[in-house]
């Protein structure tokens, strides 16, 4: 398994709306997708992504609902809000807006 | 956003009031995980034992992880909070003798703020608890060159008012009176009552219904036919009669007919109201004197400078139309409640100052007391920061328990604020009364007392939490000792101004007046007007009566009688109380060089001044040989004679009283010292004239003088015993006559001075109690530096040391606060007294005796806090201290 790469301040926010706004998925299920999807390049400790979420549920992005997984256990399964979709946009305004400064700035520096 | 909102408020309050459930939600989710990873373990190939071993190890401390979560609530200061008021509780209860202090100190400051704001709110800034409140307004005449001196209103500026003005939608008038009340049947006596005279609009101004009955008709008030009393009066007169309506009662002789009872809560304007009679005001009334009250509803929209805008056109046009007597005078308006209350103004802000000091001290006795305590729990904070909490947890958690020692204050104090503002009501209500007693705690002065509250607490408890999160050990007592010194100066400053207030009241009671009231029966007999005084004319704008028969013939009689009375000693009569009268005759004099003065003005009978035992100090007394055909003659005061005859010899001198062309000049036979007018002022020029020379047509506003007499007995006994012959022989003389009032002239001189007295006695109270307060932070302040040196005294007494060195070391310190305290005391004590210098009478605001006197009081009281922690410094164990325990007293008595 390659080193976890350390994620950048704020960015884990955006990462998880993000992965949830295909589906809602389960704790355990948006540390496998968010592995998947970057390529085995991300992995989120769940010291982190646990909080992440809790803070994501107070704030209102994400809703929380206990319902069945695939094997017939129960498990609490996060949804993106409405509010969520319009937050995730903003996030990644904002996100594209920094990387693309960061490129520009390694590029000429 | 709205649904946002709403999720996340359900959230928190989910997490609040759901706790357990949230909590087992969270377990259950790890639970999730963790099963997830021990299968996927198994997935790759690990037996179940090592894959659980593996999940364990890859998610790491699972109760760390939910407590980071939980974090994410954002609600945990709740449960924090619970914590922190269960824990100060715990602490509270666990030292019941600090807790009692403190909040007795805070109690005492809270509810007597509480008290004086909520009366100042009642009395001056709430309208009055009637209808329209704020449109009534009273009207009174001033005289344009004292604009301070309000007055009545004559009935001819009643009517232009009424009949010019444009401001108002109801304007009333009304006069009290008091008239004799005949018999009314078997077993009743003839009474003579006080009451009031009313334009018909004026029972109705307050929109207060009549209890039984009702109020008379613009058409009944042109009759001398209808009455309406008072609820006091149709119960103590008439037994409470509910079939009352329709009875007769005599009054002055003229049958009328009772039409209505007015509710126990009606008793506006003037305390001793018991019936309300028609007045009739024409179009045209004659001016005659400023003694009417009149009392306007402004129509709605219309402000108060528009209405006095609207009277100063018209006193303008009455100067111009007539301008004797209209020429010099202007018309004020002001609100209802103000008229009334006024008065109470400055006491009350007097009070207010007073009280806001015992606040502040009781606060820096509070906060002397946990800075104390916080470095005695030194050791608990030490340990708590040593486990982890951070110094914002420690302040909340101190400031939490100051804040709870404020709320035991507040409570405590909502009582004291109950009895207070009843006890403030009551000493201010009785001169002109709504129902203010009805008044409870108002909302806004629980407002109040909840503001006073937190502030006290956080006041409070600041400095202390501050310094009690600080790990440094506190060294120094400094702020201590700073908070001493403050308490101490503002404890001066209060008991300076009360020290100044009771030395003018006991000046006040102990002045001589040149006369002996104790011992006097004072006897009030009145001849009604109506009797004697039949209209002639005008004068000079005022009406002109013709006086006849004198009442001086009835007078006469009964001095007569009152003299055969056995055992009556010494009687005479005067026609005023001597002191402190509710009204006063004032004169202009003309003295033969024709400059003019005044002067106050008495009828007098013969043996007036033996039977009072004011020294004659030249000339004689009136005798029987002074009657109305021998030369007029007048006994003068002291400092009359000094101010009319400057260095001059004043018997043999004349003068005329400048009032009709009947007045005859008198001729000074007789010098008496001064009997002050007034409690609370210097004597003025006094001219006594006998009740026998008096001319036979007089004019307002003072014919009514003649017929009051206060017969004065000197009883060679008991005064009280002989009160029932003196009724029987009035009663003998003038079987229809009521006896007015039989009292003695000391309770008359200690009703002038009652409410002064409890105004000063209550100062006083607030004065001790800061002082009590400030010798309990001296207390507590210098025990708890005695309890951090006691090892240092420890082993200066192992090296040696005596007593006397021991004093020196505690005392230097104590010593110091107490100046500095006394210093700055002193200093704003002299320039803050000034602010009554009103309220004085015969001390300066910075008499030296009084600060010098109050000073030493202080610092006696402040010295007798210290003698208690010199005497433990004293007994310190010096081998307990070496050998090392703390034996801290302070300690030992809390723990």
């Amino acid at each position: 398994m390659p080193k976890p790469t350390d994620l950048l301040q704020g960015t884990l926010d955006l990462l998880i709306l993000k992965t949830l706004s295909r589906e809602p998925l389960h704790g355990w299920a948006i540390a496998k997708r968010m592995l998947e999807l970057s390529d085995d390049v991300l992995t989120v400790q769940q010291g982190s992504l646990y909080p992440a979420l809790h803070r994501l549920e107070q704030q209102g992005w994400i809703d929380a609902e206990w319902k069945d997984s695939k094997h017939g256990r129960e498990a609490k399964f996060y949804a993106l809000t409405r509010e969520g979709r319009q937050q995730l946009e903003r996030e990644l305004t904002s996100w594209k807006r920094l990387s693309s400064a960061v490129g520009l700035l390694l590029k000429n520096a | 956003m709205i649904p946002r909102l709403f999720r996340v408020w359900r959230l928190r309050l989910r997490s609040l009031v759901r706790k357990d459930a949230v909590d087992t939600e969270l377990h259950r989710e790890f639970a999730f995980h963790f099963d997830e990873l021990v299968a996927e373990h198994i997935e790759e190939g690990l037996s179940p034992e090592d894959a659980r071993r593996a999940a364990h190890r890859a998610l790491g401390n699972v109760a760390a992880l939910e407590e980071s979560c939980r974090d994410e609530r954002r609600v945990t200061w709740v449960h924090d909070l619970r914590q922190d008021v269960v824990y100060g509780m715990r602490i509270l209860r666990k030292h019941p003798g600090f807790t009692i202090v403190a909040a007795a100190s805070l109690a005492l400051g809270i509810g007597a703020n509480a008290a004086v704001l909520g009366a100042f709110d009642a009395l001056l800034l709430q309208g009055l608890p009637v209808a329209h409140a704020d449109r009534l307004v009273a009207i009174q005449s001033v005289p344009l060159d004292n604009p301070s001196q309000l007055g009545g209103n004559s009935l001819a500026d009643y009517a232009a008012f009424r009949d010019r003005g444009r401001a108002f939608d109801m304007i009333d008038v009304s006069i009290r009176w008091t008239n004799d009340f005949s018999a009314h049947g078997p077993g009743t006596t003839p009474e003579r009552i006080t009451g009031q005279l009313v334009t018909a609009g004026w029972l109705s101004t307050f929109g207060i219904e009549p209890l039984l009955g009702r109020v008379f008709t613009e058409a009944e008030s042109r009759q001398s036919s209808v009455i309406v009393i008072s609820h006091g009066l149709w119960q103590r007169r008439f037994g409470a009669d509910p079939g009352i309506l329709n009875t007769q009662v005599r009054v002055q002789g003229v049958a009328r007919t009772i039409i209505g009872v007015m509710p126990a809560d009606f008793r506006y304007q003037d305390p001793g109201i018991d019936y309300w009679m028609p007045l009739y005001v024409g179009p045209q009334p004659e001016a005659g004197a400023r003694l009417f009250g009149v009392r306007a509803r402004l129509k709605p929209g219309v402000s108060l400078a528009q209405a006095q805008a609207d009277l100063d056109a018209i006193a303008a046009q009455l100067a111009a139309e007539t301008p004797v007597p209209n020429k010099g005078w202007g018309v004020r308006v002001r609100p209802l409640n103000e008229s009334l209350f006024g008065w109470t103004r400055e006491p009350l802000l007097t009070l207010e100052a007073a009280v806001a000091l015992v606040w502040l001290i009781g606060c820096a006795n509070v906060a002397a007391l946990l800075l104390s305590r916080a470095s005695v729990r030194q050791r608990e904070v030490a340990l708590r920061v040593a486990l982890g909490a951070g110094r914002g947890r420690i302040i909340r958690q101190l400031l939490t328990e100051s804040v709870l020692l404020a709320l035991c204050g507040g409570a405590l104090g909502l009582v004291v604020a109950l009895l207070g503002q009843r006890a403030l009501l009551m000493m201010t209500t009785p001169p002109g009364s709504p129902p203010l007693a009805a008044i409870a705690l108002n909302m806004r002065v629980v407002a109040l007392l909840a503001v006073l509250t937190m502030c006290t607490g956080l006041a409070c408890g600041l400095v202390p939490a501050l310094r009690g999160a600080d790990r440094e050990p506190i060294r120094r007592a400094f702020p201590q000792g700073v908070l001493v010194s403050v308490q101490l100066a503002l404890a001066l400053v209060l008991l300076i101004g009360s020290g100044l207030l009771l030395n003018s009241l006991l000046r006040q009671v102990r002045r001589d007046f040149n006369f002996e009231p104790n011992g006097l029966v004072r006897v009030d007999f009145g001849v009604p007007v109506a009797q004697y005084a039949q209209r002639t004319g005008t004068y000079r704008g005022f009406p002109y009566f013709e006086i006849a028969p004198p009442p001086s013939e009835t007078h006469e009689r009964v001095l007569e009688r009152l003299r055969a009375v056995p055992g009556a000693g010494s009687v005479a009569g005067i026609s005023a109380p001597p002191v402190d009268s509710f009204v006063l005759a004032t004169m202009d004099v003309r003295l033969e060089d024709s400059t003019t003065s005044s002067a106050t003005y008495f009828l007098v009978t013969p043996n007036l001044f033996h039977t009072l035992r004011t020294p004659i100090v030249h000339g004689r007394d009136f005798t029987d040989a002074d009657t109305s055909t021998s030369p007029w003659v007048a006994i003068v005061n002291e400092t009359c004679a000094r101010r009319f005859w400057p260095g001059e010899d004043p018997i043999g001198k004349r003068f005329t009283l400048d009032t009709v062309p009947e007045e005859q000049p008198r001729e000074v036979v007789g010098v008496v010292r001064d009997i002050p007018t007034r409690h609370a002022e210097d004597p003025q020029p006094v001219i006594y004239a006998s009740y026998r020379q008096q001319p036979s047509r007089y004019r307002a506003p003072w014919a009514g003088l003649f017929g009051q007499m206060l017969f004065m007995i000197r009883p060679a006994g008991d005064p009280v015993a002989i009160v029932p012959s003196v009724r029987s022989a009035i009663a003998d003389l003038q079987p229809d006559r009521p006896l007015v009032n039989v009292t003695t002239m000391e309770s008359h001189m200690r009703a002038a001075m009652g409410r002064f007295r409890s105004y000063v006695w209550l100062v006083s109270v607030f004065a001790m109690t800061a002082t009590l307060l400030a010798a309990i932070g001296t207390y507590g302040v210098m025990a708890y530096t005695v309890s951090q040196r006691t090892r240092e005294i420890g082993i200066r007494r192992v090296l040696g040391a005596g007593p006397r060195e021991i004093i020196a070391l505690v005392g230097r310190r104590a010593l110091a606060f107490v100046i500095a305290g006394l210093v700055v005391g002193l200093a704003s004590a002299f320039a803050l007294t000034r602010l009554i210098e009103s309220q004085l009478w015969g001390v300066t605001p910075t008499d030296p005796a009084t600060f010098a006197g109050v000073s030493l009081l202080l610092v006696a009281v402040a010295l007798a806090a210290c003698v208690l922690p010199v005497r433990r410094a004293l007994s310190v164990d010096p081998a307990a201290c070496v050998s090392g325990c703390d034996g801290s007293p302070l300690g030992r008595q809390r723990e």
